[in-house]
């Protein structure tokens, strides 16, 4: 069998399995299709992003909602689809499904997971890169911050790609330390919580102006773009966006770029439950958590948390974390783990009830106004049970 | 008396949620109407050398070496332990208390509180829930969370905190921690003092001597349901 007619073969069973998995109600289906398409066929990655426009996004966070406004830009751009994966499954098999779809269009849009970035870059050989922030996340399973900024430095070590990072994070400074082409965008400075350190020689980091600089030479660069210091993390995270999509080709003029900044939402969705419509974020380490809890302006909050794999077996970070904005609210804890949570709030002074699951938390309180912030899989239940699909056990999307 | 709690370098050693052990002694000392501070000290402040508990966290290796070099340099920490002043020091925080350990740049010596070697092997990391037995102390089954590389052997006469009954601990001899006059050092996260009262006011007790009870029913329910989870007891 010719090496075309195996992808070909490959990618049609992947279809197809994946379609019967949608079928019989199991899961979205994307992440078997991929993995059938890999196990036919063990290069088809490098195969089907083969001579396309490939752009890569990473991060710990804003990943789905930076890679879908983006692949928003690029359809518009090229009136036809984009190579992309709507879920949010962003390891190898997700990636391959990803790109199965579409395999003639021009360009693909692909979330990729911290760990699996260099593995990724290597089979696409993207154009761009776009390395949105890094902070603590998954201790378990991904490791120390430093670790992953390390992990990137030694791939990007080309001049054949453009890497698009936000200039304030020194671990993304040091990601890209290596690579030919890196469009730095500033907000102006600001200190990272996770970065007391330098990235390159763990020394301490001098921030006294505003700025990083370490002893070791690192230090903040001149930026290339200069954005407004107000911005939240995921209008940040769309001015990557907008300058990963110029560099692709597509040509945005200022006003459109504000548009899709000023527009780009929080990871909220509505969830029904019980008639009752109820905005959900989902926050899934310390530094989304931060962000969500700045939203919260409901009296009525259900915080939804659990360990399962993806959303860190550990839940110490939960203690990294202030939740003064709560105060004085009616916060109602459920998942897995709602009493680590329950309990770290009431050490804050924060009064707390416990309930068994989302729903009776829905129950318990008369409010018609309800926020709620979820942790990664709580939320994939919660939109599963919405999708009518069976609920997830805590597996990597 | 006013206790007081002094956090050092949350910068190098709050990697890992362990600035919440803080929170818990604060909690636990006011609802006995104690008198209590915290004093947080930055890389670079100067240790104070009159307070009453001492907490270090788990970090990252080069962080770890940093706080290590600055705490010994310093000398507050080290002046205040041989005064009798309590040290609860978790993971990195606890390997450098120790008398030696592996770095990047090879074997370094400790600050020296307890006898405590720790090595680095190839075996995979230790990562995941921890199930100690207290050796000591009428305390009840404690839980953390671990997720360390390095390995910790004490020395002969150094008493551990607890037996592993499931985890990896020390790594040697199924101990886990150690409990050496007034200074504890373990492995577990979670926070530690969080998932454990009953180690919360042991701590707090070598500092202030005997106390009230107090019956906090998050802290035991939390406690019960990981231990629960954790052993089916």
């Amino acid at each position: 069998m010719t090496g075309s007619l195996r992808l070909e073969l490959a990618c049609t069973i992947g279809q197809v399995a994946g379609g019967v998995s949608r079928t019989l109600k199991r899961g979205r289906g994307d992440t078997l299709t991929g993995r059938v398409i890999l196990a036919l066929d063990k290069n088809a990655i490098s195969k089907l992003a083969f001579q396309r426009d490939v752009v890569l996004v990473s991060g710990t966070n804003g990943k789905t909602t930076s890679t879908a406004n983006l692949t928003a830009i690029l359809q518009e751009y090229a009136h036809e689809g984009v190579s992309t994966s709507d879920s949010g499954a962003n390891m190898p098999a997700g990636i391959a499904a990803a790109l199965a779809s579409k395999p003639r269009n021009r360009f693909a849009a692909l979330e990729v997971d911290e760990m699996y970035l260099p593995q990724i870059f290597r089979q696409t050989k993207p154009k761009v890169v776009v390395l949105l922030n890094l902070s603590r996340d998954q201790l378990h399973r991904t490791g120390e911050v430093r670790k992953v900024s390390q992990l990137w430095h030694d791939t990007f070590a080309t001049d054949e790609v453009s890497l698009v990072i936000d200039r304030d994070d020194p671990f993304l400074e040091y990601s890209a330390a290596q690579a030919g082409h890196v469009i730095r965008v500033s907000f102006g400075g600001r200190r990272h919580p996770d970065a007391a350190t330098c990235p390159q020689c763990a020394a301490i980091l001098d921030w006294s102006k505003g700025d990083y600089q370490c002893v070791c030479g690192l230090g903040a660069k001149l930026p290339d773009v200069r954005a407004d210091k107000r911005l939240r993390g995921p209008q940040r995270n769309s001015t990557l966006i907008v300058e990963a999509a110029r560099l692709m080709g597509a040509e945005i003029n200022a006003l459109e770029a504000q548009e899709i900044t000023s527009h780009s939402p929080d990871r909220i969705t509505d969830f029904e439950v019980k008639g009752r419509k109820i905005p959900t974020h989902l926050a899934k380490n310390p530094e989304s958590w931060r962000e969500a809890l700045t939203q919260i302006t409901q009296q009525s909050v259900i915080l939804s948390v659990n360990a399962r794999g993806i959303d860190g077996r550990d839940t110490s970070w939960l203690w990294d974390i202030d939740y003064s904005s709560l105060l004085g609210r009616q916060v109602i804890c459920t998942g897995d783990r709602k009493l680590d949570v329950a309990y770290r709030l009431s050490v804050q002074g924060i009064d707390v009830a416990l309930a068994q699951d989302f729903e009776s938390a829905v129950a318990a309180t008369s409010a018609t106004e309800i926020q709620a912030i979820a942790s990664y899989t709580a939320f994939q239940d919660l939109t599963a049970q919405a999708l009518g699909i069976s609920a997830t056990q805590g597996g990597y999307a | 008396m006013k206790l007081s709690i002094i956090r050092l370098y949350h910068d190098l050693l709050g990697t890992y949620g362990d600035q919440g052990n803080a929170e818990v002694l604060i909690h636990r000392a006011k609802a006995r109407d104690i008198d209590v501070e915290l004093i947080e000290i930055a890389p670079n402040q100067i240790v104070p050398r009159s307070g009453n508990i001492y907490l270090l966290g788990g970090g990252e290796d080069g962080p770890q070496v940093a706080a290590l070099e600055m705490l010994r340099a310093d000398g507050g920490l080290n002046y205040a332990a041989a005064g009798g002043a309590t040290v609860f020091a978790v993971c990195a925080g606890f390997q450098i208390i120790g008398s030696s350990l592996d770095s990047v740049e090879g074997k370094i010596s400790g600050l020296g509180l307890v006898d405590a070697d720790t090595v680095y092997t190839n075996a995979p990391r230790s990562v995941g829930e921890l199930v100690v037995q207290p050796t000591r102390g009428d305390l009840p089954v404690l839980t953390g969370f671990e997720n360390h590389q390095g390995l910790t052997q004490l020395g002969p006469d150094m008493p551990a905190l607890g037996s592993v009954l499931s985890g990896t601990g020390n790594g040697f001899n199924r101990t886990e921690g150690v409990w050496h006059g007034n200074v504890f050092g373990t492995y577990m996260h979670g926070p530690a003092l969080a998932r454990n009262p009953e180690l919360a006011d042991t701590v707090l007790q070598c500092a202030v001597g005997p106390m009230r009870p107090f019956t906090d029913s998050l802290a035991q329910e939390l406690a019960a349901e990981r231990r629960h989870t954790l052993t089916g007891n």
